[in-house]
């Protein structure tokens, strides 16, 4: 990785070797007559929009939330006075990602923790507390959901609020994300449904938002949680794409609803921005091209407005230093930069003590300035796609979008996404970069400022970890408590007998699962269903 | 110097399943010759538990929240296995950082070197003299 094999060899992240400068010559043959497509227009490297950021700057969209839903309620309601355009429910890790109660043994070991990630939202209830007085009909809302088998009780909570605020769920806009990077490979938890299941579940959210929610980003696949635990640019793209085409082929064998309206709630993905600023913004063209290809080549979709990819960026986390941390602002603003050229249509940008905990709300606020002192001075959005035609550029994002083929092409001979993910082979693949990374910052290939190199620090502030409140776990065992105590219990009782029995069935499990946070059934006891129903994961690594 | 194998019982406090840290730092010290062995997420009560079946020389919390989660286990195993040193790693912030120091944890924020790490290792298993 990042390795100068020689003082005269080079390479980018993803292993390809860099020349000193580029001409045409060095562009592809085959990538040639692409580059001066327009944007808007098939393989849309160029962009998605003709109009680019002229017509609509990209959206700023941070991960925001802890404590109390009231806590995490009043951090969005801080970021979107502040400018921020959209808004990310973050729900709290321990008992979100496990479908924990707080009152599970496991979760209760580790009470302090409970609330350090996310608000915790173990019923409509709670979900009704973080929503309170936020436009879930004007604005572009992200329900959590992060991990797959939290997925449908964060959207159908999401959902079943807005229902009660009289909205028509037909117009809502917004994402959820049930991502398989994050799940099975970035952040292996204890207990998770097999990855068989998580496939039927995310299958199961897409037909459905295409009947029901058209607006709705169903699902969002992100190569940043693959990128953030080792893989390479080309691996991030390769991993993303075999991931895609794990659900379309299932949609197709399902039969249920048209492929390309399925096609059209997968077009919405994540990736990491990271540091080496242009191999990153070629990755992002390069993904747009790749999706454009993968839908005509396979699926015979050439429709635009399911052949577009649509990008949202989070810069790297795993960049951020801990020592030393206002040069974050610096890293940030460097990585904002590289996802806005390569024309993301959203953006979150790491705090700046991202090392050292959740964003303090200062911390929140300079990665909005990040981004908004991008668009609103330095005349950026004039241009589209302003790296276009660069031959340095252009030759990356072609070599990258090839390598990313043939990482493609290596996970199918795996058999399958899926099969690399129960194999662990996947997890190799990134603890051998990982390893890597490391031996070059160990040997002094590499540098990281402010941690290998110019570690003298004179700065008179000073950056602590934010902690958030302490009453979390409290507040959610009383909240839990009075939720089981005051409703309705036969009906509760229902809800989650039929939620079972759809489980145990082929039936699309979203109306079962509206009907269940209707119901006030809470995350534990529908956690306790897929455990009973579905099993455990068996996790290829020890974590 | 002591030249039987070295065992470092290796666990994550929290719930959360960031595995990149723990595993660099895993095979950072089986390279230099230690029996790691790694736990994954455990509570207080299994940290302790393997601590003491597994008769480590030293053990190894990596700590991704609540400074007082890690407290717990640091001073349970303290209770259960008061020879036994204890070295940390993790996002520590600096106030939670100065806590496990003051209980004689030493500890490895991001960014630290694996030479680092190892070193310590050697030196808290007593297999250098420095």
């Amino acid at each position: 990785m990042n390795t100068k094999d020689s003082p005269g060899v080079i390479r980018s992240s993803s292993g390809i070797e860099l020349k000193n400068y580029y001409t045409s010559e060095d562009i592809p043959e085959s990538h040639r007559d692409r580059v001066d497509s327009a944007p808007g227009d098939a393989p849309y490297h160029r962009g998605w929009h003709p109009t680019g950021y002229r017509s609509k700057p990209w959206r700023i969209f941070q991960l925001s939330g802890f404590g109390k839903p009231e806590d995490e309620n009043e951090r969005i309601k801080f970021l979107l006075k502040n400018g921020e355009t959209g808004f990310i429910m973050e729900h709290d890790r321990n008992t979100a990602d496990h479908c924990y109660n707080v009152d599970h043994p496991e979760v209760v070991a580790r009470r302090e923790d409970v609330g350090l990630t996310g608000a915790v939202m173990q019923s409509v209830r709670d979900i009704a507390i973080c929503l309170d007085g936020l436009p879930v009909d004007t604005s572009f809302g992200h329900a959590g959901g992060a991990v797959v088998q939290h997925a449908p009780f964060a959207l159908a909570g999401y959902w079943t609020v807005a229902k009660k605020r009289g909205y028509d769920l037909s117009k809502i806009a917004g994402t959820g994300q049930s991502d398989f990077n994050l799940t099975y490979l970035g952040c292996v938890t204890k207990q998770q449904i097999p990855t068989d299941a998580g496939l039927r579940f995310n299958t199961d959210i897409i037909e459905f938002c295409g009947e029901h929610l058209p607006r709705w980003v169903p699902v969002s696949i992100a190569g940043y949680n693959a990128a953030d635990t080792g893989l390479s640019p080309d691996q991030e793209l390769g991993t993303l794409f075999a991931n895609a085409v794990e659900y379309l082929d299932e949609i197709k064998r399902r039969g249920n609803v048209p492929l390309e309206q399925a096609a059209k709630g997968c077009a919405g993905v994540s990736f990491r921005a990271s540091i080496h600023i242009f191999e990153e913004a070629a990755k992002l063209r390069a993904a747009r091209l790749m999706w454009s290809d993968l839908l005509r080549s396979r699926y015979n979709i050439t429709d635009p407005k399911t052949a577009n990819l649509r990008i949202h960026c989070v810069t790297a986390g795993s960049k951020m230093t801990y020592q030393q941390p206002l040069n974050n602002i610096v890293r940030g603003t460097l990585m904002a930069l590289t996802a806005a050229m390569g024309g993301v249509q959203s953006l979150g940008v790491s705090g700046y003590d991202e090392a050292l905990s959740i964003p303090s709300e200062h911390a929140h606020q300079m990665s909005l300035r990040i981004q908004q002192v991008i668009q609103e001075e330095t005349n950026f959005c004039a241009v589209t796609d302003p790296l276009g035609g660069s031959y340095y550029v252009e030759t990356l994002t072609a070599q990258l979008a090839e390598k990313a083929w043939e990482f493609f092409e290596e996970i199918q001979q795996q058999g399958g996404y899926l099969a690399s993910l129960d194999s662990g082979w996947l997890h190799a693949k990134a603890a051998e970069n990982q390893h890597s990374e490391f031996m070059a910052l160990e040997s002094g290939e590499q540098h990281i400022v402010g941690v290998t190199c110019a570690k003298e620090d004179e700065s008179p502030f000073e950056v602590d970890g934010f902690m958030g409140t302490d009453d979390a776990f409290d507040v959610a065992t009383e909240r839990l408590h009075e939720t089981l105590r005051t409703r309705h219990e036969a009906g509760a009782c229902a809800a989650m007998k039929n939620l079972e029995a759809v489980c145990r069935s082929e039936t699309n499990i979203m109306p079962v699962m509206l009907d269940a946070l209707e119901a006030e059934v809470t995350l534990g006891e529908i956690g306790d269903i897929y455990r009973d129903v579905f099993g455990d994961w068996n996790t290829p690594i020890q974590t | 110097m002591d030249h039987s194998q070295k065992r470092i019982l290796m666990a994550k406090t929290g719930l959360d399943g960031h595995w990149r840290g723990p595993t660099i730092v895993a095979r950072a010290l089986r390279d230099a010759g230690f029996e790691v062995i790694m736990i994954g997420m455990a509570n207080t009560d299994d940290i302790v538990r393997a601590a003491v079946d597994e008769d480590v020389d030293l053990v190894g919390l990596n700590i991704g929240g609540h400074i007082n989660v890690a407290l717990r286990a640091v001073n349970s195993v303290r209770e259960a296995r008061p020879d036994v040193p204890i070295f940390a790693g993790g996002t520590v912030p600096p106030h939670a950082k100065k806590q496990l120091e003051a209980l004689d944890v030493e500890v490895f924020p991001p960014g630290s070197q694996l030479v680092d790490i190892v070193a310590a290792a050697d030196r808290l298993t007593g297999r250098s003299a420095d």
